[in-house]
């Protein structure tokens, strides 16, 4: 079924209004190592627990945000914009 | 059957839930039956004489009713063309028709009884034990079983006959079940001043009470009065409370995270998300096991309360009682009430329960009450005829028989409460050894419990129970009230049936499972009771457990000599209750797009076809004709369904630079590129043109199903990267059109003042102007291969420039063209589609696209995962092919090395320029040789063709540059 998530900017909706992009990673610059570039490609930590990740608000204002989930339980701790300070 | 039969019910009761002024006529059987409004479709059978509601799952014994509460498998009918509906909880309405299921040719007869003499046949898992080998058998046998077992069937070739809606609730707080304990708990939520939702499956609020004629002192608030009054007094408060909403004859049969309840209604799929659940969904009865313990008359005690008091009906004429707590004494005082005679009551437990009005007022009526007895034998053929009971001796029956004529056997083996609810919320039980039942021990936070479900019995518990529950619910706590029952019940279980040789107690109704096939699978070593669920399908059929778990678990503990919570529970997962799929889904909405010149292609007679949500023309008539008077003369083609985005900032052309592997910051104004979009490992994303209209401001097409995942892209490419950067999806803003062909400038020149000549709009430029009178972004490219313009003009202008521009072709000869001939004349130039030719995995390099990568940018998205990738070499690329014979394969038929397959083939048509079977193929990269012999694998053969790394048509592009 489904759980829900704050968007920040229209507020608590259903998850079947995003879309989800995976948990948030960080990309290597031009010319790091191969194996930085590997791991950013294909690797994911796949924690179980909390989890920031990036989920797009497709049926609604169409931005993507972050959001802080435990991905055991599927309670979203929180979420906000990406590159602003977390709350 | 007669109208008559209906003169049986008893007389006017306050309980009544029939309405007798107002008459019912439906159909069973292509018989006509007579009921009243509040009847069931069962009771309206059972009131015209129907005993035998169904055939068993595996023996096609005859089934009659046993729950009437819509719990077990027994009364599952076909109704109105919906297959295994319980019609003992389905209304009964007008014109409503009802047929049986899994019998022929009637419920009566039923030829395929013959069956059950062959249970010897069928042990507890026999389809492992004998229909592996020969694998051939299988083959043989599983048609055959599939016709004989089983329930209901779908009506394949009719259409769906359910239509069902969906509907979104909230609330602050959900009660499941309105009982005393929910409706008090309702109640005292509303209080609160909250918004409250109870569910119940009834059609009316009450639950047992409803058909509870006991006097009750007064309790918990509730002044003294018979159960019923108080049910009535409940129902009343909560139906006039404005906070709560009611959802009756509604079923919840799953709990979600979120505290997310899905509610089936008749035909509405209800998703209720409340901030706190409160379960008081109360517990179900439990039958006793012994011989034929299925025969139709046996009916749990709370069943035939609900037929006589709910339905007024007289269920039998003398019925044998047994119990194993005080609750068969009220049920049997109710039978004597009803005018069924009592032949007996035997109460497992060894004493006279002197303390209870009930057995002495059976006592003063008559009624030979018999304690540390047990039925040990129902007799009879189709139904009860008898019963036969035996003393017993520490739980176990003796030699010591006795027999009784009935036609009833009501059995009360005591409450087992409905946990499923809770457990699926991930509620912990626990085994409660004084109730000898599981009971939940700790609850998640925001989900309640209240009532019977809890382990506790009786009014004054469920009422003070749900409204602290209530209460607490109201309030958001993040502790759960729960409080362990205090008092238990007096029930004592006899020892399940003795294995006497040719006895059959049925554990599993659904599945036709008896305890010697437990026994026997537990002797071969399903010893975990999740295991012995698996193999021996105890528990899965439709009732999911609510009439054999606990008789599943105790059977177990003394076959395995280990206490009942060392045996543990078989997991309770959604749906508790069967749903139909229909309702799962929905009405099916399928959402088209229609293009801007979507009426002027079906008047034209074109044939649609689906791309992504788009309806496009496939064909007008014949694509080969389409597609050489593009090549001859002139065509326009549909192309609205381009995805079209405006991105436009001061950081726009770094931004496309970053996205594409391409450059569009030296693009000057004016101009046109092609680009490809990929992901940061290299694959192929999508791909388009993208236009610069001013220094800040560019026109981006994407392919048509790719539009709204390009935008995504580009939308988390921006988030919080600080880049001034506007992307708008200007998808249907514009009408677009593809005029192309070698009379294409002679046909566009008629309508516009921008200066088309050959000299003036070179290929790949861009020019705003008026086509037809109407503002046009031209931009000249080619996808077909062709001297040619895209026309984007607003999309409300876009009949009339598609009228136009027929009108200004006629002259030259001009068609419309659909998608195929479109597919077949980018074929011939080898532009590939991404997605058709591509995969998750390709990447230009190996698409024929490596031109567009350019590697002297510091850094794009892709540009590391090709730059490994170009380090390594292609080892598959995509190539285009002729084939020697005129013969077309079809898109992935392999290509093949001596006989080996070693690529695919992508694309293939015929050509209608050259008449040649043509295409591309992704081929190992030892094998992209011009003139190389490869062969097709089609229908079976290997047929030959040679690689061509050129287009089929105009390899040198000049007719695309005329």
């Amino acid at each position: 079924m489904g759980f829900l998530l704050k968007c920040p900017n229209c507020g608590e909706r259903t998850v079947y209004e995003y879309r989800s992009g995976g948990e948030e990673t960080d990309r290597p610059q031009p010319g790091d190592p191969a194996q930085d570039w590997t791991r950013y490609f294909y690797l994911r930590r796949n924690a179980a627990g909390d989890q920031r990740e990036w989920w797009y608000h497709a049926l609604g204002c169409r931005r993507w945000l972050i959001a802080v989930r435990d991905t055991v339980t599927n309670q979203v701790k929180e979420t906000y914009w990406p590159g602003e300070a977390q709350a | 059957m007669a109208a008559g039969d209906c003169e049986a019910r008893l007389g006017p009761h306050p309980t009544q839930a029939i309405d007798r002024s107002k008459p019912i006529a439906f159909r069973f059987e292509g018989e006509p039956v007579q009921a009243f409004e509040g009847d069931t479709i069962a009771s309206a059978l059972y009131a015209a004489g129907v005993r035998i509601f169904s055939r068993s799952f595996k023996y096609h014994r005859p089934r009659g009713l046993t729950c009437v509460a819509g719990r077990c498998s027994n009364c599952l009918m076909t109704v109105d063309g919906v297959p295994n509906v319980r019609v003992c909880a389905a209304p009964a309405t007008d014109g409503v028709v009802v047929s049986r299921q899994n019998a022929w040719p009637s419920l009566e007869r039923d030829l395929l009884s013959v069956l059950d003499r062959f249970g010897w046949a069928m042990p507890v898992g026999f389809y492992y034990k004998s229909l592996y080998r020969p694998r051939l058998l299988w083959k043989i046998a599983s048609p055959i079983i599939r016709r004989v077992a089983g329930i209901g069937a779908v009506a394949a070739e009719a259409p769906s006959v359910a239509r069902y809606t969906h509907r979104n609730l909230h609330a602050e707080v959900a009660v499941v079940g309105g009982g005393a304990a929910g409706m008090s708990a309702a109640l005292a939520a509303s209080d609160a001043g909250v918004r409250v939702v109870l569910i119940d499956d009834e059609p009316a609020l009450g639950g047992s009470l409803r058909y509870d004629l006991r006097s009750y002192p007064e309790a918990a608030g509730q002044p003294a009065a018979h159960g019923y009054e108080t049910a009535n007094d409940l129902a009343g408060a909560v139906q006039s409370s404005p906070n709560v909403e009611v959802l009756t004859g509604a079923t919840a049969f799953g709990l979600y995270e979120g505290n997310l309840l899905g509610i089936r209604r008749g035909s509405e799929f209800v998703k209720l998300r409340a901030k706190s659940i409160v379960a008081a969904t109360g517990a179900y009865e439990q039958p006793l096991l012994y011989d034929r313990n299925d025969l139709p008359g046996t009916f749990l005690s709370s069943g035939l309360r609900r037929l006589m008091h709910l339905h007024r009906l007289r269920p039998g004429g003398a019925a044998l009682v047994a119990a194993t707590n005080d609750e068969g004494y009220h049920a049997a005082l109710d039978l004597v009430n009803s005018g069924v005679q009592v032949v007996a009551l035997v109460d497992s437990r060894p004493r006279f329960p002197h303390d209870l009005d009930a057995a002495k007022e059976l006592q003063t009526r008559g009624v030979l009450v018999l304690p540390s007895h047990g039925v040990v034998r129902a007799e009879g053929t189709k139904r009860v005829a008898g019963a036969a009971v035996s003393r017993l001796t520490e739980g176990r029956p003796t030699t010591e028989e006795r027999e009784f004529d009935c036609d009833l056997i009501c059995l009360s083996g005591g409450f087992t409460p409905a946990g499923a609810l809770l457990a699926q919320a991930g509620a912990a039980f626990g085994f409660n050894a004084a109730l000898g039942e599981s009971v939940p021990v700790k609850l998640p936070p925001g989900v309640f419990a209240a009532g019977s479900v809890t382990g506790a019995s009786g009014l004054d518990d469920a009422l003070r129970q749900g409204r602290e529950a209530g209460a607490a619910a109201a309030e958001g706590g993040a502790l759960s009230f729960f409080r362990p029952p205090e008092t238990a019940p007096a029930r004592v279980d006899a020892a399940p049936l003795a294995e006497a040789p040719g006895s059959r107690g049925f554990v599993c109704l659904c599945e036709d499972i008896t305890s010697k096939d437990v026994v026997t699978a537990i002797r071969e070593g399903f010893t975990d009771i999740q295991t012995l669920k698996r193999y021996s399908t105890v528990t899965m059929g439709p009732c999911q457990g609510k009439m054999c778990h606990r008789a599943l678990v105790s059977l177990c503990a003394l076959e395995m000599r280990q206490p009942p919570d060392a045996v543990g529970a078989t997991t309770q997962r959604p749906p508790l209750q069967p749903v139909p799929l229909g309702a799962l889904a929905g009405a099916a909405y399928l959402p088209i797009k229609r293009t801007p010149m979507d009426r002027r292609h079906r008047a034209a007679g074109a044939r649609m076809v689906d791309v992504g949500p788009w309806q496009r023309p496939h064909s007008y008539g014949s694509p080969r004709d389409e597609c050489l008077a593009v090549r001859n003369r002139v065509g326009i083609i549909d192309v609205s369904t381009l995805g079209k985005l405006d991105v436009a900032g001061a950081d726009a052309p770094a931004f496309l630079d970053r996205m594409y592997t391409h450059k569009f910051s030296t693009l000057r104004p004016g101009r046109t590129r092609y680009g490809i979009l990929c992901t940061d490992s290299g694959s192929i994303l999508d791909d388009g043109t993208v236009t610069r209209l001013r220094e800040d401001r560019y026109f981006v097409t994407t392919s048509t199903t790719n539009v709204d995942t390009v935008e995504d892209w580009f939308r988390w490419w921006l988030a919080g990267a600080r880049w001034r950067v506007y992307v708008t999806n200007v998808t249907s803003a514009y009408a677009s059109i593809n005029v192309a062909g070698p009379r294409a400038r002679e046909t566009l020149a008629k309508l516009t003042d921008v200066d088309i000549s050959r000299r003036a709009f070179k290929y790949m430029r861009s020019a705003e102007g008026n086509v037809a009178g109407v503002p046009c972004l031209f931009l000249r490219v080619g996808f077909v291969g062709e001297t040619g313009w895209e026309l984007h003009v607003p999309a409300q202008y876009g009949e009339h420039v598609w009228d136009a521009l027929l009108e200004a072709g006629e002259e030259f000869g001009i068609a419309k063209f659909g998608v195929e001939a479109q597919r077949i004349l980018r074929l011939e130039k080898k532009h590939i589609i991404p997605g058709q030719d591509t995969d998750l995995v390709s990447n230009p390099l190996d698409s024929g696209s490596a031109w567009t990568v350019r590697f002297d940018k510091e850094d794009f998205i892709g540009r590391e995962g090709l730059a490994a990738a170009r380090e390594r070499g292609a080892r598959e690329l995509l190539v285009g092919f002729v084939m020697q014979e005129r013969v077309v394969p079809s898109d992935g038929n392999a290509v093949t090395v001596g006989g080996f397959p070693v690529g695919r083939v992508t694309s293939a048509r015929l050509s209608p320029t050259t008449g040649q079977a043509f295409g591309l193929a992704r081929v190992p990269a030892e094998l992209a040789q011009e003139g190389q012999e490869i062969h097709i694998h089609v229908e079976g053969r290997d047929l030959p063709a040679a690689v061509r790394l050129e287009p089929l048509y105009d390899p040198k592009g000049e007719r695309l540059r005329a």
